[in-house]
């Protein structure tokens, strides 16, 4: 069941990263690598609507029909609305489908509601001017008709009263009578997160403030900040505004569906049965591995590089179980990283550490704008390429990355160092590649050895378990 | 600790002096005169806000000739006093508090202690909110709280708006109300007590 290798998407030009001409060589071009689909892994994985033979028209098909079950009746032709949508959508698979959930939104609003005030907020992380790029590279300022717009963090506050006090939101994101909450389900930074409200999550980072943002990695701690989100959705000054949500729906093998909902928590119970679930079996499956040498490919930050659906950060973190709430601290977080002391020893007992199976990072392809240098600090890794290292010591959250790297000048002498020192062949290029896996043989193997037993466990013992930790009852998903 | 190896440089051609690199810089380095905006090269930590929400793309980010580092020195306080700070804001002295420029909480109090008096005062002296510009401003905020000092907000300014609430904040009905939905509020709570808690040394 291992197959010639699945080319990743091409580079992405953008100012967070070097230019797609300089990324000479990719991963899945190296010999010996292959690829395991994500089917082969685990067979019961949902069924997947995109990439398929149908293309996008099969996203514009899912959104109208999952919008047929919400209310909009509330939105009247003289209103005016904000569609808010997140970066990340843009790094699923291209980008493609988000962009044309978000179209889509536009055009059902505008049909049933009458109404032509229709504007797009899309949040960013920590590169401001991300979702400008995305938002000209799809097209979707013109679909807006001139009001899409990128918003960070750094903007105009507005201040929101909630349950635990106050806590601050972008105001242009709430600067319309609704709002319409357009996210995805992929679980993405699920060591921060840790599976729990992950459909309100965006209340409390893209469409908020730096206070907030702040509160959320800094005041309330690695299992309770999940709160902060929590508190602002449930605001009596959101709730006013909140119209209704429509997710893309992610699996580790590309695009479920869609889903759109009235009551955001309906959503999430979903969200949670299915992230846990499909999500889950893959990174346990990482958890499985033994040594490896990771090959960062895409064109994300360091963390957020992908493979099969989930992230380099998931990886790092996947000697321990990042799903399991009863463990306090992930091996990495922003928590965990203050924990640590100046000689890199960690402040208190108890600090799980970085994945030991990481023998060595390849930095191949990666962006800056996100700070990174924890990475580094804990696990060897090799920069291919000067302009890569230079673009990392020009970005303020990256000073010191490239302090504790080496630098190689091609991906096939990172390479052949890297099997040298780790005395490994095993290699996992974190690529992008869609529903797919690039990895060296030995590994493909490994992995398809382990995965029915993987599978098994996370049926039977570890879903059961994380469901309950969230409240979730899993009857109700048994039928799906 | 911080170092700066870029500066922001405008082109005043294309600025139209809407004065949001002003609203934005952490530091206070860049400033709206006559229509233009202006870069007090002295000040700059080259953290690149100015240039990324510059309507205009007016800005720019050039290497310095010549690097420098921003540092406060814990060399001349009094230790126990930056400790005594730390705790009072429910920090570990050690504990990193800007995961871009790895500034650790002593730092900060440090700062604190010997005079300054606003987040952007403690990001002149320590380099602190000049990485990702996000995510610090809450455990400054909390540290000048504990040192009795309510900070004033930069005129107009989007640098920062309030303290907000931490998980020793939180009230004992909205943790009930949530037990079953997955917030460790009390255990987080027990986590971050024993990190503030723990010995200057670490805890092994
Ligand atoms: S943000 Fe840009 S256009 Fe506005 S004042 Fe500053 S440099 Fe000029
Ligand atoms: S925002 Fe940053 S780069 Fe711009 S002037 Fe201020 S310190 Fe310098």
């Amino acid at each position: 069941m291992l197959r010639a290798p699945v080319m990743p998407l091409p580079p992405r030009r953008s100012q967070y990263g070097v230019a797609p001409e300089l990324v000479r060589k990719r991963a899945a071009e190296l010999p010996d690598m292959v690829s395991v689909l994500v089917r082969d892994l685990f067979p019961d994985a949902a069924p997947v609507i995109y990439p398929g033979e149908g293309g996008l028209e099969v996203i514009r098909t899912a959104t109208r029909k999952q919008m047929e079950k919400v209310d909009l009746s509330m939105i009247k032709p003289g209103d005016s609305v904000n569609v808010l949508g997140s970066h990340h959508g843009f790094t699923l698979l291209g980008g493609a489908p988000y962009a044309e959930m978000l179209k889509t939104i536009r055009d059902v609003v505008r049909e049933r509601t009458g109404c032509t005030d229709i504007r797009l907020r899309v949040g960013v992380g920590l590169r401001f001017r991300e979702s400008e790029e995305y938002i000209k590279s799809f097209g979707l300022d013109e679909y807006y008709e001139g009001k899409a717009a990128g918003v960070a963090p750094v903007d105009e506050g507005v201040a929101i009263e909630t349950e635990i006090g106050t806590l601050y939101g972008i105001k242009k994101i709430y600067d319309a009578r609704w709002i319409i909450h357009a996210h995805n389900s992929d679980v993405r930074e699920v060591h921060f997160h840790r599976q729990v409200d992950r459909a309100v999550k965006p209340f409390g980072m893209s469409y908020a403030r730096i206070e907030t943002r702040s509160t959320y990695h800094q005041n309330l701690g690695p299992r309770a900040a999940n709160f902060v989100a929590r508190a602002i959705f449930d605001s009596p000054f959101v709730q006013e505004k909140f119209a209704c949500a429509i997710f893309l729906m992610m699996s580790p093998s590309g695009v479920v569906g869609v889903d759109a909902d009235n009551d955001l928590y309906a959503l999430n119970d979903r969200v949670t049965y299915w992230g846990c679930r499909d999500y889950g079996k893959m990174m346990t499956l990482l958890g499985e591995i033994d040594e490896a040498i990771t090959i960062l490919d895409f064109p994300s930050p360091v963390p957020y590089v992908f493979a099969a659906g989930v992230i380099f950060a998931n990886f790092a973190g996947a000697n321990r179980d990042i799903f399991d709430l009863d463990d306090p601290l992930p091996p990495y977080t922003w928590y965990t990283e203050a924990f640590y002391g100046e000689d890199g020893r960690p402040l208190i007992e108890g600090v799980p550490p970085v994945n030991p199976a990481i023998k060595v990072v390849i930095h191949n392809y990666a962006w800056g704008g996100y700070p990174s240098a924890f990475f580094t600090e804990h696990i060897p890794t090799v920069v291919v390429g000067r302009e890569q290292a230079e673009l990392l010591n020009r970005d303020p959250q990256n000073i010191s990355y490239t302090k504790h790297a080496l630098l190689a000048e091609d991906l096939d002498t990172a390479v052949c160092f890297a099997k040298r020192v780790a005395g490994t062949d095993k290699i996992l290029a974190f690529d992008g590649a869609s529903g797919a896996l690039n990895i060296s043989r030995s590994l493909g193997e490994y992995l398809l050895q382990k995965a029915p037993l993987v599978s098994r466990r996370v049926d039977e013992e570890l879903l059961p378990k994380w469901l309950k930790q969230r409240g979730i009852d899993p009857s109700r998903f048994k039928i799906c | 600790m911080r170092a700066v190896t870029l500066c922001a440089v405008v082109d005043v051609d294309k600025c139209k002096g809407c004065t949001r690199c002003e609203r934005v810089c952490p530091v206070l380095a860049i400033k709206v005169k006559s229509k233009k905006a202006v870069v007090d090269v002295e000040n700059c930590l080259g953290c690149a806000n100015c240039e990324q929400r510059c309507p205009e793309m007016a800005i720019t980010m050039v290497h310095l000739e010549q690097s420098r580092i921003v540092q406060e020195s814990l060399a001349e306080v009094d230790m126990a006093a930056v400790i005594d700070l730390c705790r009072r804001a429910h920090l570990h002295p050690k504990q990193i508090i800007c995961y871009c420029t790895a500034t650790r909480a002593e730092e900060v109090a440090a700062a604190i202690l010997k005079g300054a008096k606003s987040p952007e005062e403690i990001s002149r002296r320590t380099g602190v909110r000049t990485g990702c510009k996000v995510e610090c401003i809450q455990p400054v905020l909390r540290l000048l709280h504990a040192a009795g000092i309510t900070p004033e907000r930069p005129a107009r300014g989007y640098q920062w708006y309030g303290l907000t609430p931490t998980v020793w904040d939180i009230p004992e009905e909205v943790k009930k109300k949530y037990a079953q939905r997955g917030f460790y509020f009390d255990e987080d709570r027990k986590l971050l007590d024993s990190l503030v808690g723990a010995s200057e040394k670490g805890g092994r």
